[in-house]
């Protein structure tokens, strides 16, 4: 496959140009896509991009067909993904389902924007549940949330690596404002960061004779007869889901050693978070800041750490919906008896100075 | 040969082209507040189809307060407009119609120049220039070959802006590198180069005799939008 | 007397035999033909059989193919998804009639007018058979089904969905489209081979309807089951090539 990048450099763009680049460089044969704002940039430069380093992109009918077109490309062995956002995201629930139940090695992005319904095209924190939870199974799903272009970078070389060794779906979870924000970052290639691709390889379609008696035919399932024979499945991947977790969990903490407040909050969100700690902190005021990176799994161990070794009073959670990451965090870390104070802006943006006057008052 | 001319014509008609997040509307803003200044009744025209929802339109309001007429859908008017491929504003079409100078801020897409067909008027305006403006961070656009490339691709260009920067990791020699190569291309398509734009914040490293064609500091404005 | 075993195709994988459809089902008809040009066009080892949900998820191990399961109406984009993906592979997509022409439909529609090259098979047996013989799009006027009880009413709910018809029309000429039936064998097993050897000749799309049989639901004996194919549904829906890249087609 022919290098994308030759040398590292630094490059000004917007999230989704950066996304199709990350593609790119992670090795991703096709793409599958259906319009819908705002990740329509990520087609759009993957079109442009794909022919000269010999990818292909295909324009399906809905974001149902995307999600299952990208099911059959990953089985043939081809590294496949796709993006989409807000309704969409709710339509590619059901192919999502199928990567779950099959194992495949499925990648998403997902530029969130207002909900419910088709809500506002332009951002929100709300696709949060949808993403770690969708779909009529038990969420065997890696989410990965970024905050900067270097992370949506990062990630999606990462989100590819993660999806083709351990075969659970896996999503890169952006938002609107990501999407169309611009800002520096360092592209590069991975094999210079010492990152080795997963290699792929087919599920079905593999080499060999199954006339010539070489092997036996694949017959791939995701129906089962009995309840038990299920049951045995579902187990058998929480099991394995559950013993990958800690390898997979990761999250950003600062500041937290002597913290009474916490302020928990993810994604772009994060970055006004992170600026209003350090506000805080000047002002005198303990404060700290906790980030999960992979929404799913959560980093609970590492937060209960954080609350522990802090003695916080309180956690406050911050995000642009009405209690999403707040029911996640909340569940996530039963037991533990700090307050939960909360500032929900659904659909809007948090700037620090939202995070310094709700800290402000509640301490 | 790069012709920087400071006489203002008597109708100043301009339209900004470019890669996605190349500068456009920052460099539009910036031409028309600068044709403001100078007393000049100015219109700047907000001609993004593709994505219309995310550009000119959350810092419309403070621009008219400058004394600009904008023609773009404010925030409060552009209900769904975003899932909508291509919207023009009506006011937009006759835009060159209108008195005084018109700046025009073309979106990124395949189309490139061609967006203009939609101007009544435009092809056969005597006033008219395309500047295409070049960021030489941008991927699109960070070789002699692909500037060119890009270029071919736009159409129309009667002249170039070079606009190369990092955001606020710009350094003098990123801007150094990507002038020269943008230059370079510039000679070598015998397209003008107007000038350089240089965020003002870096007033006091950019020396006018290190380059050969005149530096612009600019302000920005767009940043003051979350995106 | 020696026992005399039913000729098997080579395609076809053993240990899922005997087959699990109703008897007097016609699935099983529609499956011998696949085998026997499967082994006649020597593709066994390069075909990928992807199946929908409804009794035509019966023959997920129905052939020593590589093979995978889908969604509800789903096999014709999982179908589409391998074939972009490797194109050297030879993809058959099976389904009913409410997996291609209801739940489905908006793929087969999309996948025809891309011409995608894949070849997509459809079993029309008028009603759904797994979920307890519900109304189809395929259910003919006045017929009942658990959900037309008092006979499918076209006023209420329209006229039967003629597939092929629709296909051939959004199809270029290189597609290939055509109707046939359980009670036509050797046409039945012709129109497959070229369905599948436009495929494999890279020209384009292939959709075959198979009319067939659902005693079952139907609650027919053998003669009435018969008499149902060959009086009612073909009258309904002409057999036929309604696009051949190879000659005039047959009517």
């Amino acid at each position: 496959m022919q290098k994308v990048i030759t040398e590292t450099k630094k490059a000004f763009m917007t999230g989704n140009e950066t996304a199709a680049w990350a593609a790119l460089v992670s090795g991703a044969d096709v793409m599958f896509g259906y319009p819908i704002t705002p990740q329509n940039e990520i087609m759009h430069y993957w079109t442009r991009l794909a022919p000269q380093y010999d990818r292909s992109f295909l324009q399906t009918e809905d974001e149902i067909s995307a999600g299952f077109t990208v099911c059959g490309a990953v089985q043939s062995g081809k590294k496949a993904f796709t993006a989409t956002a807000g309704p969409g995201n709710v339509l590619m629930q059901e192919p999502f389902g199928m990567a779950e139940g099959m194992r495949l090695p499925l990648v998403a992005i997902i530029q969130q924007r207002g909900g419910p319904s088709s809500g506002t095209v332009v951002y929100s924190q709300q696709e949060v549940t949808l993403t770690t939870f969708g779909g009529n199974g038990e969420g065997y799903r890696i989410v990965y949330s970024t905050s900067t272009h270097q992370e949506i970078y990062d990630y999606i070389i990462k989100g590819f690596n993660t999806a083709w060794k351990y075969r659970f779906p896996t999503f890169i979870l952006g938002d609107g404002y990501q999407a169309k924000m611009r800002e520096p970052l360092e592209m590069y290639d991975p094999a210079e960061r010492g990152i080795k691709m997963v290699d792929t390889y087919p599920l079905i379609g593999l080499e060999g004779s199954i006339a010539a008696s070489q092997r036996d035919p694949q017959h791939l399932c995701n129906i089962y007869s009995l309840e038990e024979e299920l049951y045995e499945v579902v187990m058998k991947y929480s099991a394995e889901f559950e013993a990958i977790s800690p390898e997979l969990v990761e999250y950003e903490e600062k500041s937290c050693d002597d913290a009474e407040i916490i302020v928990v909050s993810h994604g772009v969100v994060s970055r006004a978070a992170d600026d209003a700690v350090k506000a805080l902190r000047a002002q005198g005021i303990k404060v700290g800041y906790f980030r999960p990176i992979t929404l799913r799994p959560y980093p609970q161990k590492q937060l209960r750490e954080a609350i522990a070794k802090s003695g916080a009073k309180k956690l406050l959670v911050a995000e642009s919906a009405y209690g999403q990451l707040y029911r996640l965090t909340r569940q996530e870390i039963y037991g533990e008896t700090v307050n939960i104070e909360t500032l929900f802006m659904p659909g809007v943006g948090i700037v620090d100075y939202d995070i310094i006057n709700k800290v402000k008052s509640i301490l | 040969m790069f012709a920087f001319s400071p006489e203002i014509p008597a109708k100043v008609v301009e339209a900004y082209v470019g890669e996605y997040a190349s500068g456009k509307s920052e460099l539009s803003i910036n031409r028309a507040l600068d044709l403001k200044i100078q007393g000049r009744v100015v219109t700047l025209v907000d001609l993004d189809t593709v994505e219309p929802f995310y550009t000119l339109r959350p810092i419309k309001k403070m621009l008219e307060e400058k004394g600009l007429t904008v023609i773009g859908y404010s925030r409060e008017n552009s209900f769904g407009l975003g899932e909508t491929g291509a919207m023009l504003n009506p006011a937009a079409r006759w835009a060159l119609w209108r008195e005084g100078d018109i700046i025009l801020d073309i979106g990124y897409g395949v189309f490139g120049a061609q967006t203009l067909n939609l101007v009544e008027g435009a092809n056969e305006s005597a006033e008219l220039r395309v500047i295409a403006v070049i960021n030489y961070t941008r991927p699109m656009t960070d070789s002699p070959e692909r500037i060119t490339e890009y270029i071919s691709q736009l159409g129309r260009v009667d002249a170039i802006v070079a606009n190369t920067h990092l955001g606020n990791q710009t350094t003098t020699d990123i801007i150094k590198k990507g002038t020269q190569e943008i230059l370079a291309v510039a000679r070598k398509l015998n397209i003008p180069v107007d000038y350089l734009a240089v965020d003002e914040n870096m007033r006091d490293l950019i020396e006018q005799e290190e380059f050969e064609v005149p530096v612009k500091f600019i302000h920005r404005y767009m940043p003051q939008a979350l995106w | 007397m020696e026992n005399v075993a039913p000729a098997t195709p080579k395609s076809w994988y053993l240990p899922s035999k005997p087959h699990k459809f109703c008897p007097g089902c016609g699935h099983g008809i529609v499956l011998k033909a696949l085998g026997e040009v499967i082994d006649e066009l020597e593709i066994q080892d390069k075909t990928i059989f992807g199946c929908d949900i409804g009794c035509s998820l019966l023959s997920w191990d129905f052939f020593a193919c590589d093979s995978t399961q889908t969604h509800h109406g789903r096999t014709t984009p999982v179908m589409v998804g391998i074939k972009r993906a490797r194109p050297e592979l030879i993809t058959v997509g099976y389904m009913g009639d409410g997996g291609g022409y209801s739940i489905g439909s908006q793929h087969l529609l999309n996948a025809a007018v891309r011409n995608e090259k894949v070849t997509l098979i459809l079993v029309n047996n008028t009603n759904y058979g797994m979920t307890g013989g519900q109304m189809a799009p395929t259910t003919l006027p006045g017929q009942k089904t658990e959900t037309s009880p008092f006979g499918r009413d076209p006023e209420l709910t329209g006229y039967p969905t003629k597939g092929p018809e629709f296909v051939a029309q959004l199809t270029p000429d290189n597609a290939y489209v055509a109707r046939a039936t359980v009670s036509k064998y050797k046409q039945l097993k012709r129109f497959l081979r070229n369905a599948l050897r436009n495929q494999i000749e890279g020209n384009g799309f292939s959709f075959v309807e198979v009319l067939s049989t659902c005693p079952t639901n139907w609650r027919t004996n053998a003669q009435q089951t018969w008499h149902f194919l060959e009086d009612e549904m073909e009258k309904y829906f002409p057999v036929g090539e309604l696009k051949s890249p190879f000659g005039k087609g047959e009517k």
